[in-house]
């Protein structure tokens, strides 16, 4: 018996990781975050080009500081990641072979192939991987749950001309946040049922049979009074007259200030800066710089 | 009286389940060398399969944020590292819930646990087919091992969403139409 921190389930589903420094970043409007968190993925997945991703790295580090978020705190969720990032650099270098337009083999030894472009890919990886991480923890650092559904109703709000349902989506998230507490209270008093009964939900448990038998009783209950709730609360907003985002009024009326659009035009600059890096081959010049001074 | 509230709650609630099951670990089971099954995309088959495409196609969105978000943050197991691109953990998930639903519609008329099968294996290969498509796309993996990544992981994960999918759906609608008994 692994002791009843076995059913603790509701420390476990925090999303996010909200920091309250108080700082410029934090007091950003969340539409604004929104936006240069999406340029900021566009450019990541974009870009080819390794000065690029170094520009995004110092931007989103800079962003870091000025939130005054410990880089360490940032980097926590890197590290456990660090030995198969590793890895997968590696089998990106000698496994998959990138050919293509002046592609040189550096080392081959029977099936691997090690071309210049191979190091390049597997170095990219890296540099992307650590650059997502640290701008989408950058925003949840310093954006609470709210802040964040009240962002995406306001951004698609132009949307619903043409007829997205962006009231009704901002919805659906916001319920899925709040719901979370309540479901993992649910399924902690179904564990503790089910284990009283004399379940044991084989944890650490490797037989993927046994596993799988075991844990049917604590999922499908799970589901099944899931949906007993959603009808409770479906009854109760239609007992209230909910009807949608039509004529709706808001409490909370966002207001973009100066900061905003500074933040914006500078993250869409370094955004912009980047893609067109990608497109116009810096990297070819720095390793060609690079190998006729250095090697 | 229109559909809309309904559908917005079953999509939250169902969206809140597929986030809980990651976030507790409780929708991870260990498999072969530490290559972990999910059914995080089982309330994304049920909810298609209850509330339609459109309900399917917003949970298979939470899904996939919410496994991005993850990937970067908290990340659970080594494979994370590519789940960071949403091209992997996002777009591929939105199609979960459309095709189970098409699948669930064109077989309903017959036998219903069949089709609810069918839908969960149907929704469980869009789900392997895709973000591995996207994997090997992106040359993040060598197709040659995607193959078998497919077979391993998603046989397995394709009888595990069948089984819930129908023992889930099977017994909520029973409850509907105060039928006792089992038919299954």
């Amino acid at each position: 018996m692994a002791g009843l921190s076995e059913f603790e389930l509701l420390g476990r589903v925090t999303i996010g990781q909200y920091l309250p420094t108080g700082s410029r970043v934090h007091h950003l409007d969340p539409r604004v975050k929104l936006v240069m968190v999406v340029l900021m993925i566009t450019a990541v997945v974009v870009s080819h080009s390794l000065v690029g991703l170094a520009l995004l790295l110092a931007a989103v580090v800079s962003g870091l500081l000025s939130a005054r978020i410990p880089l360490r705190f940032a980097l926590a969720g890197l590290r456990p990641m660090l030995p198969f990032l590793l890895l997968l650099a590696l089998l990106q270098v000698v496994a998959i072979p990138q050919y293509g337009a002046g592609a040189t083999v550096i080392w081959r030894w029977s099936i691997l192939t090690v071309t210049d472009r191979s190091v390049l890919a597997g170095v990219l990886l890296i540099a992307r991987f650590t650059v997502m991480v640290l701008g989408i923890s950058l925003f949840s650092f310093s954006t609470t749950t709210t802040e964040l559904t009240h962002g995406v109703e306001h951004l698609l709000r132009p949307l619903q001309a043409l007829g997205v349902p962006a009231h009704e989506f901002a919805l659906v998230v916001n319920i899925a946040i709040r719901f979370l507490p309540i479901l993992a209270e649910e399924a902690e008093r179904l564990m503790k049922a089910q284990a009283s009964r004399g379940a044991d939900f084989g944890r650490g448990q490797r037989n993927f049979i046994t596993r799988t038998r075991r844990l049917l009783p604590l999922l499908v209950p799970l589901f099944l009074v899931s949906l007993q709730r959603a009808e409770e609360l479906i009854e109760a907003m239609e007992a209230r007259s909910y009807l949608g985002g039509k004529g709706r009024t808001h409490l909370i009326h966002l207001q973009a200030r100066l900061s905003d659009y500074v933040a914006l035009a500078s993250v869409a600059g370094v955004a912009a800066l980047v893609i067109r890096l990608s497109l116009t081959n810096a990297d070819g010049m720095v390793w060609r710089w690079l190998t006729e001074h250095l090697l | 009286m229109d559909q809309t509230t309904r559908k917005i709650v079953i999509a939250g609630v169902m969206g809140a389940i597929s986030i809980f099951l990651g976030a507790s670990h409780l929708g991870f089971i260990p498999w072969l060398a530490g290559a972990a099954l999910t059914i995080m995309h089982v309330p994304v088959i049920i909810g298609a399969v209850l509330e339609g495409p459109w309900v399917g196609l917003a949970i298979g969105f939470i899904f996939g944020a919410f496994s991005l978000i993850q990937a970067a943050i908290a990340p659970t197991g080594a494979t994370d590292v590519w789940f960071t691109n949403p091209f992997v953990s996002i777009v591929p998930r939105l199609f979960i819930g459309p095709v189970a639903w098409l699948v669930y519609r064109a077989l309903s008329s017959g036998n219903e646990i069949i089709a609810l099968g069918v839908a969960g294996v149907a929704g469980t290969v869009t789900n392997t087919v895709l973000v591995l498509g996207a994997l090997g796309l992106l040359r993040l993996l060598p197709w040659g091992l995607i193959g078998t990544i497919a077979v391993t992981n998603g046989i397995p994960e394709a009888i595990l969403a069948a089984i819930i999918t129908v023992a889930v759906v099977a017994a909520w609608k029973r409850i509907e139409t105060g039928r006792t008994g089992s038919t299954v």
